[in-house]
């Protein structure tokens, strides 16, 4: 009996499913508009969520603003740019190129082409060390001799 | 030499990170300034919190250096800084509250009762200090998302052309006065 229960309560628990709130737009590109804008937009309250995964005041205040500027027939920047305007950068999950954000763009490719600069160097280091002359040979020859008259004794 | 040189390299990358880093632990994550800094206040035309009649506008409240402190009687915080900001108001600053009602939205169809409101807001200044001018209401928070509100408390430093010049977020007390307002606010007010 009680196993039925807790089967009872776990089939309800699953029915719970999160729902989105449902807007009206004139045109299906729009609300593709709306729900980028939505998930590209950051909460000012909440840090590390967008627009529409938080149900913070200022969160849903900007989902109303983000609806009623694409029904006036706004582009995606042009949205960007307004809430840029008000709530600066923070905004926006995609910061601007600016001289204090550039090495956020510059170092990884830096320290890639870096590290195959390295590697490569070190190569042609190693492949040039390799000068080999008459002397050399004879020495090679030499021990070779040697080490198979060795193995020849034993 | 240029083999030592070049082994200095990974080195020096670890100590840029480093500083790199280590200002990051100081940095607040909730201070955010809003776009509006440099610039003039936005357009508004709002009523007045204790008389619906009375409407303010951005260009009414030009003439004077003025404290806008974002604030709501829900709010903690917000209760907390009355005290000190009415030191302030009996020390000659002019601080304008701007209503921020947290809980009313017309997509519920919510019915708001505005005499209940004043009532509350009245209780409240009356036992924790009235540092306000007027307060002005902004019930659908209409200013509060030009302004680049997040939530309350926070209080934007405006001159007697209507610019903004500072914007902070959380409660002001003696220590935020002294650091961030006080020396701009003694420029501003002369």
């Amino acid at each position: 009996m009680k196993y039925v229960i807790v089967l009872l309560l776990m089939m309800i628990t699953a029915a719970a499913q999160a729902t989105e709130d449902k807007y009206n737009f004139a045109t299906a590109e729009r609300e593709q508009t709306f729900r980028e804008l939505t998930h590209e937009l950051r909460c000012p309250k909440c840090q590390n969520q967008n627009i529409a995964d938080s149900d913070a005041v200022v969160a849903k205040d900007l989902r109303d603003k983000v609806i009623a500027l694409v029904n006036e027939g706004q582009s995606k920047q042009e949205v960007i740019d307004y809430m840029i305007d008000r709530y600066g950068y923070f905004v926006h999950y995609q910061p601007p190129v600016t001289p204090a954000t550039i090495v956020l763009w510059v170092l990884p490719v830096a320290i890639i082409i870096l590290g195959f600069g390295f590697i490569v160097f070190r190569q042609k280091r190693a492949a040039k060390k390799q000068d080999w002359n008459a002397a050399d040979e004879q020495k090679l020859t030499e021990l070779i001799n040697q080490y198979q008259r060795q193995e020849r004794e034993q | 030499m240029n083999r030592k040189l070049l082994g200095l390299v990974p080195f020096l990358i670890f100590i840029f990170l480093c500083v790199f880093l280590y200002q990051g632990l100081f940095g607040n994550p909730r201070e955010i300034q809003t776009g509006r800094l440099g610039h003039t206040m936005p357009e508004f035309s709002l009523p007045d919190l204790m008389d619906s009649d009375k409407i303010w506008t951005a260009d009414s409240l030009k003439g004077e250096v003025y404290l806008m402190n974002v604030w709501g009687t829900w709010c903690p915080t917000c209760i907390a800084e009355l005290g000190y900001l009415t030191e302030l108001r009996e020390r000659g600053v002019k601080i304008i509250g701007l209503y921020y009602e947290q809980a009313y939205d017309p997509d519920f169809g919510d019915q708001f009762d505005i005499n209940a409101l004043r009532q509350d807001v009245n209780n409240m200044l009356s036992r924790a200090g009235n540092p306000y001018q007027f307060n002005i209401l902004d019930l659908e928070r209409t200013l509060a998302l030009d302004l680049g509100v997040s939530g309350a408390p926070e209080t934007f430093l405006v001159d007697k052309q209507g610019k903004i010049l500072l914007h902070h977020t959380g409660d002001i007390n003696e220590r935020v006065w002294r650091t961030k307002f006080a020396a701009i606010y003694q420029e501003l007010a002369q």
